[in-house]
């Protein structure tokens, strides 16, 4: 009788534990239609390559972007601008490893956050330059288009990593941490080209330097899953 | 006090002497360029001004954009001269780098234009190293592989760096480099290449944000000899090929006759009109010579050809009954035979009217032929006095306007051939001679009416003799006319004349020059038509200058224009020289009568 009670009870216990594991949904996946269905899976090496393709558009379109702007509103050559000094971006509250070697001693913990911290700080600001370029007069459409581009694919690309954190080093979500972006004047605005204008550049600039710092990164990190030991002796 | 002041008399002394000497402060030096060969290093080089004529030294400073620490160049030696060389400790990427230069020397020193830097923007990384190039051999044709290696300082393989790779191949004879893109790959099969030739191959890399590297050292591949084998042009051509070669032996086949005409033409037997093998292998000569005998030799009737220019026509004094009446001619058209387009009509035609006498005239003149068969002699055919009614200008009965013709006389001894009805051409007789009616008077209203037509008659159809006059001229020999000598000689005569009753005066055509009774030859054999009335009436022009004693049917204003009468002749008298009101002139020029020709 016991026994049987006891197999009686395991095997509801067993029943319901895997009806709660079948319907426990880690992430709410949907499809065109909206209604949940069941997410597919994907393995960590498709993920990493599908991250590093988005941080790779990302740099080549704000690329182009910066080259749009220059070509339409920054009259000088590049050479003279960044003289003035128009190119400071504004600070990260976490150190930026600034050389390889200082990349290849961080951790991939590290990599990770660094990479999702710069994604988030940039969400706002491209908000914010979107609004300042509609406000030009003849601003080209292709540069509206990518800057909006690139702020929607920023989105994905802040869950992508986020998902890469969690499979990776299984680490729950981190709170995105806020950033406050003082986007102060600069200190001696050209009387030649609008204030606006300079710190609009600089935005761009900045932005372009940060996309290629998470692809750089994403792209160490990829080394590092498939051979680790080649990766870091150079 | 004194002591600055002295300083400043000596310093101003100085500078003055020196500049007596030729030397001064260092000119202004000028950073050229940055470069990273693999974003983990930098150099920057500059280029010295003017030294001012002492020995200069140079420094380079530099601070980052966000800290006010100035640092000085770590390494003078390694890059070579004038240069400063950034080691991995030193680099930082993504930050800009402020960066100057100074020249100092004994009297002064000068600073240069500050450049900002940023690493991750100057990449330029070294050339592509081991370039091989071999030649692979497959059914298609050979080809060049080129493969490569990636610089050695560039760390691609952790991603730090991404290169992409670009070859170019040319000829040593060639001016322009043909440029291929390898993308990231390290190989790249070259197909194309002419055979026997050596062609040049260079390649380069760039990083996916930076400058493109130098082009490698030339590698040197020579193509082997090779006929380029491009089997599906051939199997076209062979197929192209076959094709042709059926269509032309199917056409061959179709067409075998006319090619064995043409290869081996049929060699032409002797043959001799009228001589029939049959007859000489039977033996009797008599009957083969019998039959080469020609009916019709010498020809009689043939002379079409020569008597092609003469216009034979004759004077109708009811010229106008004829133009009134157009309806009679038509008519007379109706009862034309269908049947008179004959072949022989075109060597008569051009030019000529063939006058045929009427069937019956005809007929009737046999048996005067037959008196005057003689050479030299005239006969007229007598023809329609039978059986043509009377004069009478109303006659509706045109059989088919047919010309008339006269009999021919000849010597020839079978003189009725030419009246063969069958005979296919009517043609011209040659009146030997003239029939003399140069007086018109003499003779009785025995004229045969003749009537020019535009069509040539061609059968020997005589229909009804639609003109009713008949005129003989059976007399002719007895009684010549005065101013016709009558000759004996067979020979075509013109019609030189047409008195006013409706006479026909010839002369001989020879005889150019006898002009009787002061005609004017006109000298020419053609008549100008003057107008074509009715289908089948002829109005010939007359020139004017002459006087209208021309034979041949000139009505023009000469001509009494008299419409002539649809069932008579048309007769142009020579005499009158009003020109007619009714007539119109036609075009100037002479006309073929073949073309005014109704085609029957």
């Amino acid at each position: 009788m016991n026994r049987v009670k006891v197999l009686q009870a395991w095997l509801w216990c067993v029943s319901l534990w895997s009806c709660w594991l079948s319907h426990a949904v880690p992430l709410d996946c949907k499809d065109e239609t909206g209604s949940l269905i069941q997410c597919t899976s994907i393995s960590q090496e498709k993920l990493l390559d599908r991250v590093i393709q988005h941080a790779e558009l990302i740099y080549r379109v704000s690329e182009e972007s910066c080259t749009l702007f220059e070509d339409m509103f920054v009259p000088y050559p590049l050479y003279a601008l960044r003289n003035q000094g128009g190119t400071m971006c504004h600070t990260k509250p976490f150190p930026i490893p600034g050389s390889k070697t200082e990349i290849q001693q961080i951790s991939d913990k590290w990599l990770l956050h660094s990479v999702l911290m710069l994604v988030q700080s940039w969400m706002e600001p491209l908000v914010y330059l979107q609004t300042t370029l509609n406000r030009y007069d003849d601003a080209p459409d292709a540069l509206l288009n990518k800057t909006k581009w690139v702020s929607d694919k920023l989105l994905s690309l802040e869950q992508g990593v986020v998902v890469l954190i969690r499979k990776m080093l299984d680490e729950g979500i981190l709170t995105p941490s806020i950033f406050e972006h003082s986007l102060t004047p600069d200190d001696e605005p050209s009387p030649e080209i609008p204030e606006s204008v300079l710190r609009d550049y600089n935005l761009l600039i900045c932005f372009k330097k940060d996309a290629h710092k998470m692809e750089t990164f994403l792209k160490l990190l990829k080394c590092r899953q498939s051979n680790k030991l080649s990766c870091l002796s150079y | 006090m004194r002591n600055s002041g002295a300083v400043l008399i000596l310093s101003f002394i100085a500078k003055l002497i020196s500049q007596a000497a030729g030397v001064s402060a260092p000119g202004k030096p000028r950073l050229t360029s940055c470069r990273s060969p693999e974003k983990e290093t930098f150099t920057c080089w500059w280029e010295p001004g003017d030294d001012g004529g002492l020995p200069t030294t140079y420094a380079l400073y530099y601070h980052l954009e966000n800290s006010e620490t100035i640092y000085e160049c770590p390494d003078y030696r390694t890059a070579g001269d004038n240069s400063c060389f950034f080691n991995k400790n030193d680099t930082s990427l993504w930050v800009n780098y402020n960066i100057t230069v100074v020249a100092t020397n004994a009297l002064g020193k000068n600073i240069s234009d500050p450049v900002e830097v940023d690493v991750a923007y100057i990449v330029q990384p070294n050339t592509p190293e081991n370039v091989t190039a071999v030649v692979v051999d497959e059914d298609q044709g050979p080809f060049v592989r080129v493969s490569w290696e990636k610089p050695r300082t560039a760390d691609t393989r952790s991603g730090w760096i991404t290169l992409q790779y670009q070859l170019r191949v040319k000829q040593k004879k060639d001016k322009e480099w043909e440029e291929y893109d390898a993308g990231m790959q390290k190989y790249y099969n070259v197909f194309s290449l002419h055979p026997d030739k050596e062609f040049m191959v260079q390649v380069r890399c760039k990083p996916d944000h930076g400058f493109w590297s130098e082009w490698t050292q030339t590698t040197y591949v020579k193509m082997p000899d090779y006929i380029p084998r491009e089997r599906s042009l051939w199997i076209m051509i062979t197929i192209f090929s076959v094709f042709i070669v059926l269509i032309l032996t199917w056409t061959l086949n179709v067409k075998r006759n006319s090619v064995k005409l043409c290869l081996l033409p049929p060699v032409p037997g002797p043959k001799i009109k009228g001589f029939d093998k049959q007859l000489l292998k039977s033996g009797k000569s008599e009957e083969v010579f019998n039959s080469l005998v020609i009916q019709g030799f010498p020809p009689t009737i043939d002379y079409d050809d020569l008597l092609v220019e003469y216009l034979e026509v004759y004077d109708n004094e009811e010229q106008e009954l004829v133009l009134d009446s157009k309806d009679l001619s038509e008519d007379c058209m109706k009862s034309k035979s269908p049947s008179d387009c004959d072949s022989g009509r075109g060597s008569c035609d051009s030019r000529t009217l063939l006058l045929e006498k009427c069937m019956v005239g005809r007929e009737g003149s046999r048996s005067d032929q037959h008196q005057y068969s003689q050479h030299g002699e005239t006969s007229w055919a007598s023809t329609e006095s039978s059986e043509c009614q009377g004069l009478e200008p109303g006659s509706p009965e045109f059989s088919d306007g047919r010309v008339k013709t006269w009999p021919v006389v000849f010597s020839s001894p079978q003189p009725h051939h030419h009246y063969q009805v069958e005979a296919v051409k009517p043609v011209y007789h040659s009146v030997p001679e003239i029939l003399n009616h140069s007086s018109p008077h003499a003779m009785p209203a025995n004229y045969q009416n003749l009537q020019h037509q535009d069509i040539p008659q061609q059968e020997g159809r005589f229909g009804k003799p639609a003109c009713r006059h008949s005129q003989s001229y059976t007399h002719g020999l007895d009684t010549p006319a005065p101013g016709v000598s009558p000759s004996r000689s067979l020979e075509y005569v013109e019609v030189q004349r047409i008195n006013p009753e409706n006479m026909l005066l010839l002369r001989p055509l020879s005889d150019q020059n006898r002009e009787p009774e002061g005609s004017d030859y006109a000298g020419e054999d053609y008549s100008k038509v003057k107008e074509l009335t009715s289908n089948n009436i002829l109005l010939l022009q007359r020139d004017t200058s002459y006087q209208c004693a021309d034979g041949y049917s000139q009505a023009g204003q000469c001509t009494t224009q008299q419409p002539p009468h649809p069932c008579k002749p048309v007769i142009y008298q020579s005499h009158s020289g009003m020109p007619q009101e009714g007539m119109r002139v036609m075009g100037n020029g002479y006309v073929d009568t073949t073309v005014l020709m109704p085609s029957y």
